[in-house]
C-alpha cells in the first residue's frame, strides 16, 4: 500500500467514524456462534495452512474453515489429517517453512498433541490455535478448562476469551504477538456456552485486519532451499541452556506486549484489551473474585449488587500476568479475600488459578481461597456466584467445592 | 571412457564425518540417495540412528535442509513442509523422510498410513535393520523371527513373524513402493531415480546392515545383504499401484542359514547343528517368495 492510499484509508475511516455509520467503522455485524467467530478470525488473518481433525465441541470450527476454502473465500491449504498428533506435526512442518498456520482442537485432541505442543513452542513457531475446553476422563464433552490448563508448561501463550468477540479479536492479536516473539498462542473458549451459543459479533473488514496484521514476514529461521540448515538436531549439554535462556527472555515480554498490542488494537478497531480486566476494585473492596472465560460475565453481573466484591478477569493466563495483578491489588487492604474460581481439576488439592495466583502474590497477606465449580460443563449461574461470595465472607475454607458441603 | 559402474558418486552431497558405526547401512544409503536427490531436498528425520549420524546441533552432514522431528510424526511433519513449499511455488523440491523400522513399522505407522492415503508428494525411505538399534537393539515389529535382541534375549527369542509392511503400504495403492539392497547398487540407484521422478507418495524399504545389532563383522555388511536377497529373505520387488514386479530372481537355491549363520543374532539357532526353528524360517521364506511370485504373475503390467 502506498502512503497516499494509506492516508486515504485513514481519512475514509475518520469520515466514517464521524458519520457514525455503525458502532465500529469498517466492520459488519453478524450473529455467530463462537466456533464460527473463531473460523472468521482465522480467515481474516489469512491463515495459509489449516490441518484438521474433528473433535467435539471444536469440530464446527474446522468444518467452517473447510467450507471457506472450498468456496474459495480463503487462499489456504486445508488437509484432513489422521489424528491431532499429526495435525500439530503438520502445523509444525508448515510453520517451519514459513506459512501462517491455524487449527483448532479440544480436550483429548489437545492431550494427544501434548508432545507436539512442546516441540512447536521450543522450535519457536508462531502458530495460533483455538482450543474449545473440555476435560478428559471421566468422559465428558462440556465446558471445563482442565485440558488447556494442563498444558500450561508446554510453553504456549494462553488467552481465554470471555466472549466470542474476544475470541475473534484474540486470534488477530494472537498472530501479532506470536509473530513478534516467535511463540505459539492458544486461544481458549468455553465449550457450548461459547462454542455453540450465538452472539452479536463485529467482524472487521479484511483490509482493516491487513493493516494491523500484515503478511507474514520471514524471520530468517525458516526452511530455506537456497540456504540449507538443520533443524532440531541433538543439542549437547553445553548448548542446551542457551535455547531455554532465549525462550525465557522472550516469554517475559508477553505480558507487556499483550497490553501494548491490546491498546493498539483498541485504537485500530475500537475495542481495547489488556492482560487482565478489573471490575469494582477500590478502597471498599473486601473480596475479589478471580475468573476466566464466560463465568466472568456472570460474576460481573453479580458483583454489581456487592459493592465490596471486586472481580479480576484473566485474559492472559500463561505466562501469568503477575505485574498486572500486583498493580490491580496495589491499594487494596491486606486482609482482602482473594477468591479463585477454578473450572479445572488437575488432580491436585488446589486448582490452576489458585496455584498461579499464589505464585503471583507470594509474600502478600491476602486471604487466599480456592473454589472448584462448573467442572465438566456444570452451569455456574448467578446463584452459585452468590453462594461463593456468601461462603467466602461467612465460612471461608482454603479450598471449597461449592456444591459439596 | 566413462566407467560402467553406476555406483561411483561423482558429486558428493554429504560432508565427511558421518557418525555411523563401521559397516552401517545408513551412511552408504544416504550418500547414494543424496547424490541423486540433489541439494534442493528437505530431509525429515524421526528419531532413528540417522538422527545421530546426520550430526548433532549445530552440525549437518547433508547438503540439503534437515528437519529432525518427533518419532511418531515424520510423515505428518513432511505433509506440512510439502504443503508450505507447494504454496511457495517450490514444487520441484523433494521432501524425503528418512526413518528406521521402528519409526515406520511401529510408532510412525499411523502417520505413514495417513500420508500414503492422502497421496502426499513425499519420498519415504525406511532403512530396515530389524530392531530399535539407536536405543541399543530392542525388538520392533520388523525384527525377524528367531533373532535375539536386548528385549528378546536368548531365553525368550523373538517368536513373532515380522509385519508385512510392503503389503500394508501396497494396500494404500500408492504409485511406487520398492525394496532395495545396498548389495545391488545399480538396482538401488535406479529405484531412487524412479522414486524421485514419480509424483505422489513413494516408499523405499532398504535392507539395513547393522554390525552391532546383527552381530556381524563390519566388512561383511554387503555380503550379508547380498545373501539376504539370494536366500529370498529380503526379495527385491517393486509395487506400483498394487502391481508387483520381482527385480531379482536368484539363479540357484541358497538356504536361509547361509545368510543367518553369518549373524550373531541367530547364533543360538545353530548351537547344535541347524534347529527346527531354522526349518520353520526356511518354510516361511519359501512361502513368502511363492506368494510374491504369484502376486507378480497376477499383476497387470
Amino acid at each position: 500500500m502506498t502512503d497516499l492510499t494509506k492516508a486515504k484509508t485513514k481519512l475514509n475511516s475518520k469520515v466514517k467514524q464521524k458519520k457514525k455509520i455503525s458502532k465500529y467503522p469498517r466492520h459488519s455485524l453478524k450473529i455467530l456462534k463462537g466456533n464460527f467467530a473463531a473460523a472468521e478470525g482465522a480467515k481474516l488473518c489469512r491463515a495459509g495452512f489449516i490441518p484438521s481433525y474433528p473433535i467435539t465441541p471444536q469440530t464446527t470450527i474446522v468444518e467452517e474453515l473447510s467450507s471457506m476454502v472450498s468456496r474459495g473465500e480463503i487462499d489456504a491449504t486445508y488437509v484432513n489429517m489422521d489424528s491431532e498428533h499429526s495435525v500439530f506435526a503438520a502445523a509444525m512442518g508448515a510453520a517451519m517453512a514459513g506459512e501462517r498456520v491455524f487449527t483448532a482442537t479440544s480436550g483429548q485432541g489437545l492431550f494427544y498433541s501434548h508432545e507436539v505442543l512442546h516441540a512447536i513452542a521450543h522450535f519457536r513457531l508462531p502458530i495460533v490455535i483455538c482450543n474449545v475446553g473440555r476435560p478428559s476422563i471421566p468422559w465428558n464433552i462440556w465446558s471445563d478448562q482442565s485440558d488447556s490448563m494442563s498444558q500450561r508448561d508446554t510453553g504456549w501463550i494462553q488467552f481465554y476469551g470471555e466472549s466470542s468477540q474476544e475470541v475473534l479479536d484474540g486470534i488477530i492479536q494472537g498472530y501479532v504477538i506470536a509473530e513478534k516473539l516467535d511463540l505459539p498462542v492458544m486461544i481458549v473458549l468455553d465449550a457450548f456456552y461459547q462454542s455453540h451459543t450465538s452472539e452479536n459479533i463485529w467482524i472487521p473488514d479484511i483490509d482493516l485486519v491487513d493493516e494491523f496484521l500484515p503478511k507474514k514476514k520471514k524471520s530468517g529461521n525458516e526452511i530455506d532451499i537456497e540456504n540449507p540448515k538443520s533443524f532440531g538436531g541433538l543439542v549437547p549439554p553445553e548448548h542446551y541452556e542457551t535455547f531455554n535462556f532465549q525462550y525465557w527472555r522472550d516469554i517475559n515480554e508477553v505480558e507487556n506486549l499483550t497490553n501494548k498490542i491490546g491498546k493498539k488494537f483498541g485504537k485500530h478497531f475500537g475495542r481495547e484489551y489488556s492482560a487482565i480486566e478489573t471490575t469494582n476494585i477500590g478502597p471498599q473492596t473486601k473480596m475479589i473474585l478471580v475468573a476466566l472465560s464466560s463465568i466472568t460475565t456472570t460474576a460481573r453481573g453479580v458483583v454489581q449488587n456487592h459493592p465490596e466484591v471486586g472481580l479480576i478477569k484473566l485474559k492472559l493466563f500463561k505466562p501469568f500476568p503477575k505485574k498486572s495483578i500486583l498493580k490491580a491489588l496495589e491499594n487494596i487492604s491486606d486482609d482482602t479475600i482473594i477468591m479463585n474460581i477454578d473450572r479445572n481439576f488437575l488432580g491436585d488439592k488446589e486448582g490452576a488459578v489458585m496455584h498461579e495466583m499464589k505464585r503471583a502474590l507470594y509474600g502478600k497477606t491476602f486471604k487466599m481461597c480456592d473454589v472448584y465449580t462448573g467442572l465438566g460443563g456444570k452451569d455456574v449461574p448467578p446463584s452459585t456466584i452468590e453462594k461463593i461470595i456468601h461462603k467466602g465472607f461467612h465460612s471461608p475454607e482454603d479450598v471449597m467445592w461449592i456444591d459439596f458441603e | 571412457m566413462e566407467p560402467l559402474n553406476e555406483f561411483i558418486i561423482r558429486d558428493e552431497k554429504v560432508f565427511s564425518g558421518a557418525l555411523s558405526c563401521r559397516g552401517c547401512g545408513w551412511a552408504l544409503l544416504v550418500r547414494h540417495l543424496s547424490s541423486i536427490l540433489g541439494e534442493e531436498t528437505v530431509y525429515v528425520l524421526p528419531a532413528s540412528c540417522f538422527s545421530i549420524i546426520s550430526g548433532p546441533y549445530p552440525l549437518n552432514e547433508l547438503k540439503g535442509s534437515v528437519v529432525h522431528t518427533l518419532f511418531a510424526a515424520a510423515p505428518a511433519t513432511a505433509t506440512g513442509i510439502r504443503a508450505a513449499l507447494d504454496r511457495q511455488g517450490k514444487k520441484d523440491v523433494t521432501v524425503a523422510v528418512l526413518a528406521g523400522d521402528g519409526g515406520t513399522f511401529d510408532i510412525g505407522l499411523q502417520s505413514l498410513s495417513g500420508a500414503a492415503t492422502r497421496g502426499e508428494n513425499i519420498l519415504y525411505i525406511c532403512n530396515n535393520n530389524g530392531a530399535y538399534m539407536n536405543t541399543g537393539i530392542q525388538t520392533s515389529t520388523a525384527t525377524p523371527y528367531g533373532a535375539i535382541t536386548t528385549t528378546n534375549p536368548a531365553a525368550k527369542i523373538k517368536d513373532i513373524w515380522p509385519k508385512d509392511l510392503m503389503g500394508i503400504i501396497a494396500a494404500h495403492n500408492i504409485p511406487y513402493a520398492a525394496t532395495a539392497s545396498l548389495a545391488f547398487m545399480e538396482d538401488f540407484r535406479n529405484k531412487i531415480k524412479k522414486a524421485k521422478e514419480t509424483p505422489g507418495f513413494r516408499l523405499l524399504m532398504v535392507d539395513g546392515p547393522c554390525p552391532p545389532g546383527h552381530k556381524t563383522e563390519p566388512e561383511m555388511s554387503i555380503s550379508v545383504a547380498r545373501l539376504a536377497v539370494e536366500t529370498n529373505i529380503f526379495p527385491l520387488i517393486e509395487v506400483e499401484h498394487q502391481n508387483y514386479t520381482i527385480n531379482h530372481e536368484p539363479e540357484k537355491f541358497t538356504p536361509v542359514e547361509e545368510c543367518m549363520k553369518l549373524q550373531g543374532r541367530y547364533s543360538h539357532l545353530f548351537k547344535n547343528g541347524s534347529s527346527e526353528l531354522v526349518k520353520q524360517i526356511q518354510e516361511y521364506t519359501d512361502m513368502n517368495w511363492k506368494r510374491l511370485k504369484d502376486l507378480a504373475k497376477s499383476s497387470v503390467n
